[in-house]
């Protein structure tokens, strides 16, 4: 399956149609918890790192820790039965089993080994902010190499075959490509990776190539993050800032009893954040007092805010929605007070958001500038650029 | 009668008078006993903190602790995260610690390794002491002022920095607590120098270390790792103090400082800190085990050592505490892999004990019940550490109830059952009467099933994504927390139960009790001596260097 994902092709046609939608679309009304009541399983995940999370957990890690119990409560019950003092008169003196002992060291350290696998890979695939990088290239009917620039740092080079996907799109609509039936590489770990077409794709179509070293569980290239979203926690509340779209920032409070339903109480927000759908978000967080942690369960992400420290992590959501979390470090008084809420919202929503609320903070609408979108755009990477430099600037001092 | 014999025995023995035997002990048995009787204490306040937080938390909304604070809702907020801070501060510092080092070890050490007394009688006395100095400063603290006009400290008993520094709780409270923290700190490492130079100089003539008894094995190393860990937490809370009063800035971004570093300190004696929970639990099973399947013990030398493989091991695995604060992922991958190996060494223990019991001839007597109680459930709460120990699911469950569920699988179920277990086992040794079996066994069972009702339900919270230390809670956690509480007034009606049965053991039932009244299982020193045995011991000392004598 292919999810939407943010070319400049496919947003911009909608553009008008959201900006007229304008701040309105902000608030869905089918806001639903993600918590099953009395549920004891994790929480449905919304994006294939945390499907991922869960294939571990309840593939590799669940069975394999209720089979040990089932086996030492197993072995417990046959000694129970078969040696108490009636059963067994008489002990047995034996103190040393050479081969036993080797293996109730040596299986055990197998079993470590099988877990440790993955959990490494799940672990770097959490830790490490997607670098995937997509090109667009126009076919012109005859042309069947299209190179692709490996201009990753050294240790972040397309190396693989997996590491590359190939799609054709053709008025919006995206396909993906098999390889060997339809294409070869050529040049993988090298400065230039060549995608050598069977047969050249026909003028009108568009080579979308994506290479990167961020795979997901799905076998799909992760795309770096197309924005960031700045997580400051306070005592007691959260501020979410966007330092792409003019570092617009805002406030979240725990929504009072009387201004949500009892199943979300103590979950809903007055000022949910906003992202797009299928896009991968760069979140960082930090705090201006004391310690809190930034959580959603749905992504199977967590991670501190830390007065004085910049923490980064990321998510890319599968689903519109609504999903909650709830801070998870002690932080005062009101520390069960302070959740979290992301609307996942499309693409053409999410811009009509940006716009309503850079209005709010009396800036120039960056999507919706009529007749001109290519405007927005430009804009939008000139943005872009600026607040890397201020990043990297900042990261320095 | 029996008050003419004692009392003929008293006079035989030259125990000193009431206020100079029980103030000024150097005994290490009476020693022992003072720190029991601390245990039990600070258990019950504990315990009962932990029972107010489960009312609070039986269903959602704040509607119990606002008695305690005369229906403002904000100090019950505050009082609910005292409870918690205390609750966790007093049953690792007062109770657990008091209870298996400071009371079985002070016990039965000695008598174990065939010695009259601990190396330094005083030393003990002031250890003991200083425990109830600093159990006299906690309380203290948890009545002064912390965060605005609330009493007591708030911020779990990690004291991470900034919460704990003047920017969370600006009030004396947590200075207290700090004070309180040093000298219990203090109080052990004395307690630690002593038992280490207790088993490296007064064994019996023969009893070579590895002839030593496994509990003597568990508490050297425990002793080995607060000597190795407690300076440093030491150290993290003197820099805290400092940050609180004399404007130093070693764990404030503002000043230079890291909050970060707090932690990795703190956790580095807090790591280790958990082994020194369990690791004597570890020593008192592995003799329960041994006495009543009458065998000895499978893998004596693996059972030693992988005792000091995991108190070894503990030291470096720190930062599986902090896989949330922003580690590098090379860092967090290390202590994947080094907190994955413990449990190659705690397998070896579960599996030795089984084998212990694998051909024996098993009596399930009291003590028996608690150490295969405590086998499994430790299990339990083992895997879900193997669970835990992976970085990328901890970034799912961190800080939630699963972490709580495990903890306290291996703490309350674990620990505290081998704690009972040592308890039932040398009650009438250490009181020289016997309790009703049957009481016992039913504190068991009820406990077993309280214990289990409170604790399991809560892996379900956390996986359902519960972080832990909320006072409320959505509605859809309601249905696992209001089982928890439920399972928590099982468990005090079996602590009920323990009462009843130590009541009547004392009052009612008061059978004397003989020296060895477990059988030819028991095989350790201390049944060669009389229930209770003499104020001083081994007047002749026992040998263990003739013949094929053993220890154990």
């Amino acid at each position: 399956m292919i999810r939407p994902f943010p070319t400049s092709n496919t947003a911009l046609t909608a553009r008008v149609f959201a900006a007229l939608a304008g701040a309105a679309v902000v608030y869905s009304t089918q806001a639903f918890a993600q918590l099953t009541p009395g549920g004891i399983t994790m929480q449905p995940p919304n994006s294939a790192l945390a499907e991922e999370v869960h294939h571990f957990h309840n593939g590799v890690l669940l069975p394999i820790i209720t089979f040990i119990c089932i086996f030492v409560l197993g072995l417990l019950t046959w000694v129970v039965v078969k040696y108490n003092a009636r059963a067994n008169p008489t002990p047995r003196k034996f103190s040393h089993n050479t081969l036993v002992e080797v293996l109730w060291t040596g299986i055990p350290i197998m079993i470590l080994l099988f877990i440790a696998l993955p959990s490494f890979e799940l672990l770097y695939k959490e830790d490490i902010v997607p670098d995937g990088k997509q090109v667009s290239i126009p076919a012109d009917g005859a042309t069947t190499e299209f190179a692709f620039a490996n201009d990753f740092p050294e240790s972040r080079m397309v190396r693989r075959k997996r590491h590359v996907q190939v799609f054709l799109e053709t008025g919006g609509e995206m396909r993906e490509l098999k390889r060997r039936t339809d294409y070869r590489l050529d040049g993988l770990g090298e400065q230039a990776v060549i995608v050598a077409f069977n047969e050249a794709p026909s003028a009108g179509e568009t080579v979308v190539i994506r290479g990167g070293r961020s795979v997901d569980q799905r076998g799909d290239v992760v795309l770096a993050p197309s924005m960031t979203l700045k997580v400051t926690g306070y005592q007691w509340n959260w501020s979410y800032a966007y330092p792409d779209f003019g570092d617009f920032e805002f406030f979240s409070n725990m929504a009072a009893e009387d201004q949500t339903t009892p199943e979300l109480y103590r979950l809903e927000v007055d000022n949910r954040f906003l992202v797009p759908v299928g896009e991968t978000i760069r979140i960082t967080t930090t705090a201006k007092d004391v310690i809190h942690a930034f959580a959603l369960p749905a992504f199977a992400i967590k991670i501190d805010a830390v007065p004085g420290r910049i923490n980064e992590t990321w998510f890319r959501a599968d689903r519109e929605g609504v999903f909650y979390g709830q801070c998870s470090e002690i932080c005062g008084i009101k520390h069960a007070f302070m959740p979290i809420a992301v609307e996942v919202v499309s693409r053409d929503k999410f811009e009509a958001w940006v716009d309503s609320q850079r209005a709010v903070a009396g800036l120039d609408p960056m999507f919706q500038v009529a007749g001109a979108p290519a405007a927005g755009a430009a804009k939008l990477a000139a943005l872009a650029e600026d607040t890397t430099a201020a990043a990297s600037a900042g990261a320095d001092q | 009668m029996a008050d003419a014999q004692t009392a003929h025995a008293d006079d035989h023995e030259h125990t000193p008078p009431f206020l100079v035997r029980w103030l000024f002990s150097t005994n290490h048995k009476d020693i022992g006993t003072l720190y029991l009787l601390f245990a039990i204490l600070a258990g019950i306040v504990g315990g009962a903190m932990s029972g107010l937080m489960r009312m609070e938390l039986a269903e959602p909304g704040v509607t119990v602790l606002t008695a305690f604070s005369g229906g403002n809702v904000e100090a019950a907020y505050n009082f609910y995260n005292v409870l918690v801070t205390y609750h966790g501060l007093i049953m690792i510092f007062f109770m657990v610690m008091p209870a298996m080092i400071g009371g079985f070890g002070n016990w039965f050490v000695p008598i174990m390794i065939g010695a009259p007394d601990m190396a330094f009688p005083r030393m003990n006395n002031i250890s003991f002491w200083l425990y109830v100095a600093s159990g006299i400063l906690a309380t203290l603290s948890l009545f002064a002022p912390g965060y605005g006009s609330n009493i007591g400290f708030g911020g779990g008993w990690v004291m991470y920095p900034p919460l704990s520094a003047n920017t969370g709780s600006p009030g004396p409270a947590m200075d207290l607590l700090i004070l309180s923290l040093h000298l219990a700190g203090a109080s052990s490492i004395l307690g630690s120098i002593n038992f280490i130079t207790t088993i490296f100089n007064m064994r019996a003539p023969g009893m070579t270390l590895h002839k030593m008894p496994l509990f003597a094995w568990s508490v050297l190393v425990t002793a080995f790792l607060l000597v190795l860990s407690l300076p440093v937490l030491a150290g993290a809370i003197t820099m805290l103090l400092t940050d609180r009063n004399f404007g130093t800035a070693f764990f404030d971004a503002a000043g230079g400082g890291d909050p970060i570093l707090y932690q990795h300190l703190f956790w580095f004696f807090g790591h280790p800190e958990v082994y020194i929970l369990i690791l004597p639990g570890f020593g008192i099973i592995s003799h329960i085990v041994s006495t009543f399947s009458k065998k000895p013990i499978f893998g004596y030398l693996g059972m030693a050592y992988a005792m000091v493989a995991i108190g070894f091991v503990g030291f470096i695995v720190w930062a599986h505490h902090m896989y949330t604060v922003g580690l590098s992922v090379n860092m967090k991958a290390y202590f994947v892999a080094a907190t994955m190996v413990i449990a190659v060494p705690t397998g070896v223990k579960i599996f030795s004990w089984i084998a212990t019991m694998w051909g024996g001839s098993i009596t399930f007597k009291t003590p028996m019940l608690w150490a295969v109680g405590f086998i499994f459930l430790f299990t339990v709460g083992g895997v879900t550490g193997v669970v835990l120990a992976n970085a990328g699911i901890d970034h799912y469950v961190h800080d939630t109830y699963y972490v709580v569920a495990h903890f306290h699988y291996v703490l309350s179920l674990g620990a505290v059952f081998a704690i009972f277990a040592g308890w039932y086992y040398w009650f009438s040794k250490m009181f020289g009467v016997e309790y009703r079996e049957w009481l016992g066994a039913l504190h068991f069972w009820v406990m077993f099933i309280g214990v289990n009702l409170i604790f399991f339900p809560q892996h379900f919270l956390g996986l359902q994504g519960m972080p832990r230390r909320y006072i409320d809670y959505p509605e859809a956690f309601t249905l696992w927390n209001y089982v928890s509480s439920v399972g928590y007034l099982v468990m005090v009606f079996a602590l009920v139960i323990f009462a009843i049965a130590m009541f009547d053991a004392f009052f009612v039932y008061r059978r004397k009790a003989v020296s060895n009244p477990w059988g030819e299982g028991a095989t350790t020193l201390e049944w060669t001596l009389s229930s209770p045995p003499p104020f001083h011991q081994f007047n002749d000392l026992p040998r263990f260097d003739r013949d094929d004598a053993k220890a154990f």
